[in-house]
């Protein structure tokens, strides 16, 4: 009997055992629902979030991480339609069948859909030539053209951008939808933001806007802008206009610490690629002020401004030009009094005037062009300028101007007067743009101006 | 006592078991893992004439599902390609209707492709373009079920040459492909060109291949690709083109390099004495001979746009053929073995075929309007 209990006893336990081991991996369900389900549920929600409130997202795309990011608008339809629209040298190239540094607008529909691979995709899934041209594996001509020094063969890569994204994560927060994006293939981080939920979007006016944000920024003609880091360091931004910068910490060598990070402009500001980390400091995303500079949205210290106005205008690299188009009071009644003194004189017409400096000489000319007939004459006065501060100078001007500045003087007085006017006094200076001042209006007050443009 | 002592213990081991099944009660499998997705069109989707035509044409009566959404993950990653444009994708899909199912259907019979024909089609809008070689892939057939269909984007509906060189060629090599994989073809069509295949070096010849015995430059990369070859230029080309191809496979060539660029290769059919160089001779395309045919029927072959410096006109020769081999009597070979291997294993006329496709071929451009409305027309 005892050894019947015993067996038994050992029965028991060793199934016991055996019980608790068939159960042993088993954990609690880390989800309510299976991986299929929740994948579809996921699909459905992303294709609801695409497509709620009116369906317009900006996309921040980034092709590759040598070239800027580009701005594309795009209206989700449920219908499984997408308008996809740009404003860049791309849709120009499509357009013109040349590259150059001119943009051009463009939009086209196609289709899209929410997909499930490792987990939800975004798929543009129908052919969008001027989104998927960033996708297409043809070689990517070069600015002069495939005879140019500089032109690589990228047949069979192109710009190898993805139109196929995983959606990481969805933010919704009163500031603005958020999604943000991975590509596919290539693996760029990108962000789509909500917009036109409160009022509607035109995508042309849209995009246009955006093209205008750019060029405020950056031109081309000015040669650097700051960005200001709240330790009082500044770093030198150049080639901003090609929205690749090049940056060095002020007061450092050129050449070998210089170093390059493509941005993308959009409707608000600026966007780093990707998150920078420059004297200590993590920077990402700007957005404009309304005194035009860029104020950093991540430590909301770091700006990016531009040299003042005075430093730009007395700049002796550069030449401002004024055509008399846009001038006013004095000035435009000066203009007015020299072209018909002009026509009187010589019957020739007054083109354009002219500012810069003359190194031989170490003093600025203002130089009028003179027309008549196939001839031209530049009558040319002499003066230095003063910074009086950041917004305002002073020119001192020559008693004298050259041979021909003296005897357009003495033929055609309003000539001598418009220098007069502008030496008589402090020159208050405003631009069209803080960082990318390439319109400057000289003020000698209120009324009185020239708008100069920047050669 | 044994009796008792053995129901007590079958009862504590169904007692135990019991109480160890119910400890994992909890997981219930459901009938399926994968989702319950209806498939029923949308009539409110932007696609839903394409979708309901591709429906009715090619799922439900084929088995075929016809791919024109390109999702990427489906191809193969190390190709950068882009999707397919849809409006060229509904020419697509009605072409491939009138010039390959329709064909097959009242050649071979309804049942043929049901059987024989691809599961998959799928549209891509760029080339697969080999970045290393250079090349450009057009069509692929894989497995006996999947047929890719490339460079969809650059269709050009009114441009013939380009819509058979692109397309339709590549529907009846790709076709060819599925078949043979299915059934495989006399080994006796490999041996004609034996030895001059080049699988490495095919892209960098021309149409001198015609007089080594293949059809095209990319048929005599290996022996699949040129019964697929041949059978699709057979069925596809004119007959202006077909016999062009012939007379050009019985000619012999001459190869001259570019003094502006040493690596092209020009391959000339046409030589003329040339005393106004150093060389003895000069080669020329036969784009630059001009015939003329004497009152007594006297075929004379003339330079086209020079002249010596009489004023006469020059004469031009033919390059002797010297590479031993009838590349026509080749093709021809191939194109036999090809036609019996089509009667015997698939009991399909391949002359009757050609017929039909010509037929169509040449009234497509024409029937365009009324073959969209079968897309478009759908309510």
């Amino acid at each position: 009997m005892k050894k019947f209990f015993n067996i038994s006893l050992l029965t028991i336990v060793a199934l016991s055992t055996l019980s608790l081991s068939s159960c042993k991996n088993e954990i609690d369900d880390i989800f309510d629902e299976d991986a299929v389900t929740r994948l579809e549920k996921a699909k459905a929600e992303y294709t609801n979030i695409l497509t709620d409130k009116g369906g317009k997202w900006q996309l921040e795309y980034y092709a590759n991480d040598e070239e800027p990011g580009y701005i594309y608008l795009m209206t989700f339809a449920k219908d499984g339609s997408v308008t996809i629209a740009g404003h860049n040298k791309w849709i120009n190239y499509i357009k013109t069948g040349s590259v150059t540094t001119a943009s051009s607008y463009g939009s086209e529909v196609s289709m899209w859909e929410v997909i499930a691979d490792n987990g939800p995709v975004l798929s543009f899934n129908t052919y969008n030539k001027y989104f998927h041209i960033f996708a297409d594996p043809y070689d990517i001509p070069s600015v002069g053209g495939a005879t140019s020094d500089d032109d690589v063969n990228e047949d069979g890569y192109g710009h190898e951008g993805d139109y196929e994204f995983d959606i990481m994560k969805y933010v919704e927060s009163a500031e603005g939808d958020t999604l943000f994006l991975t590509g596919k293939k290539y693996n760029l981080n990108m962000i789509m933001t909500r917009v036109g939920v409160n009022q509607p979007v035109d995508d042309e006016v849209y995009m246009n806007e955006v093209v205008a944000m750019a060029d405020s920024f950056f031109n081309a003609k000015v040669p650097q802008v700051y960005i200001n880091l709240p330790n009082g360091v500044r770093w030198i931004v150049k080639n901003g206009a090609t929205s690749i910068l090049k940056m060095f910490r002020e007061g450092a060598d050129e050449i070998s610490t210089a170093e390059t990070h493509n941005v993308i402009i959009t409707h608000d500001g600026l966007s780093f690629m990707d998150p920078l980390t420059i004297d200590g400091y993590t920077i990402q995303n700007f957005t404009r002020q309304a005194d035009g500079s860029l104020l950093c949205r991540d430590d909301h210290e770091t700006t990016m401004t531009a040299d003042p106005l005075a430093v730009v205008f007395d700049n002796r690299n550069l030449i401002w030009r004024a055509d008399f188009k846009d001038v006013g009071g004095r000035f435009a009644e000066l203009v007015a009094q020299l072209t018909n003194e002009l026509k009187a004189y010589n019957k020739s017409t007054l083109q354009y005037a002219q500012i810069e400096y003359d190194r031989a000489t170490e003093v600025y000319k203002l130089s009028f062009n003179i027309k008549k007939s196939t001839v031209k004459y530049n009558p040319t006065y002499f003066f230095t300028m003063e910074q009086v501060n950041e917004n305002q100078v002073k020119f001192n001007v020559a008693a004298e101007g050259d041979k021909m500045g003296e005897t357009y003087a003495t033929k055609c007085p309003a000539i001598r007067a418009i220098v007069d006017e502008l030496g008589s006094t402090t020159i208050n200076l405003t631009a069209n743009s803080l960082l990318a001042p390439v319109n400057m209006k000289t003020s000698v007050n209120g009324n009185d101006y020239i708008v100069w443009n920047l050669q | 006592m044994k009796k008792i002592q053995y129901y007590i213990s079958a009862l504590l081991l169904v007692a135990v078991a019991a109480m160890s099944f119910s400890s994992c009660s909890e997981d219930k499998l459901g009938d399926t893992i994968f989702p319950d997705i209806d498939e029923t069109l949308d009539p409110t989707s932007h696609s839903y004439k394409l979708d309901k035509f591709l429906k009715e044409n090619y799922l439900d009566k084929y088995n075929l599902t016809f791919l024109y959404k390109m999702p990427d993950i489906s191809t193969n990653m190390n190709y950068n390609l882009v999707p397919a444009d849809y409006n060229n994708s509904v020419d697509l899909a009605v072409l491939c209707k009138h010039l390959w199912f329709d064909v097959y259907d009242k050649v071979a019979g309804d049942d043929f492709l049901k059987r024989y024909g691809p599961r998959i089609i799928l549209l891509v809008g760029s080339p697969a373009i080999n970045a290393t070689s250079g090349s450009e892939t057009v069509g692929l057939a894989e497995g006996g079920i999947k047929i890719t269909l490339f460079k969809v984007n650059s269709m050009d509906v009114s441009n013939f040459t380009q819509m058979n060189e692109l397309y339709f060629h590549t529907m009846h090599h790709e076709f060819a492909h599925i078949l043979h994989q299915t059934k495989t073809y006399p080994t006796e069509f490999n041996t004609i060109s034996v030895g001059r295949y080049d699988a490495n070096n095919w892209q960098y010849r021309g149409n001198e291949v015609t007089s080594l015995g293949f059809v095209t430059p990319y048929g005599s990369s290996e022996y699949r690709e040129d019964f697929a070859e041949t059978i699709a230029c057979f069925i596809t080309y004119t007959e202006t083109e077909w016999n062009r191809l012939l007379q050009l496979a019985s000619r012999g060539y001459a190869t001259s390099a570019s003094e502006d660029d040493l690596d092209a290769v020009y391959y000339s059919y046409y030589y003329y004495p040339n005393n106004d160089t150093e060389a003895e001779i000069s080669y020329l395309d036969e784009r630059y001979v001009i015939t003329v045919v004497d009152e007594d029927g006297t075929i004379h072959l003339y330079n086209r746009n020079e002249r010596d410096k009489q004023g006469n006109r020059i004469v031009v020769y033919e390059v002797e053929d010297k590479d031993g081999i009838d590349g026509a009597d080749a093709i021809l070979q191939k194109v036999q073995i090809a036609r019996q291997w089509f009667h015997d294993a698939w009991n399909v006329d391949l002359d009757a075929l050609r017929q039909e496709v010509q037929t169509r071929q040449s009234t497509y451009w024409q029937d365009m309007d009324s073959l969209r409305q079968m897309v478009y027309g759908i309510q």
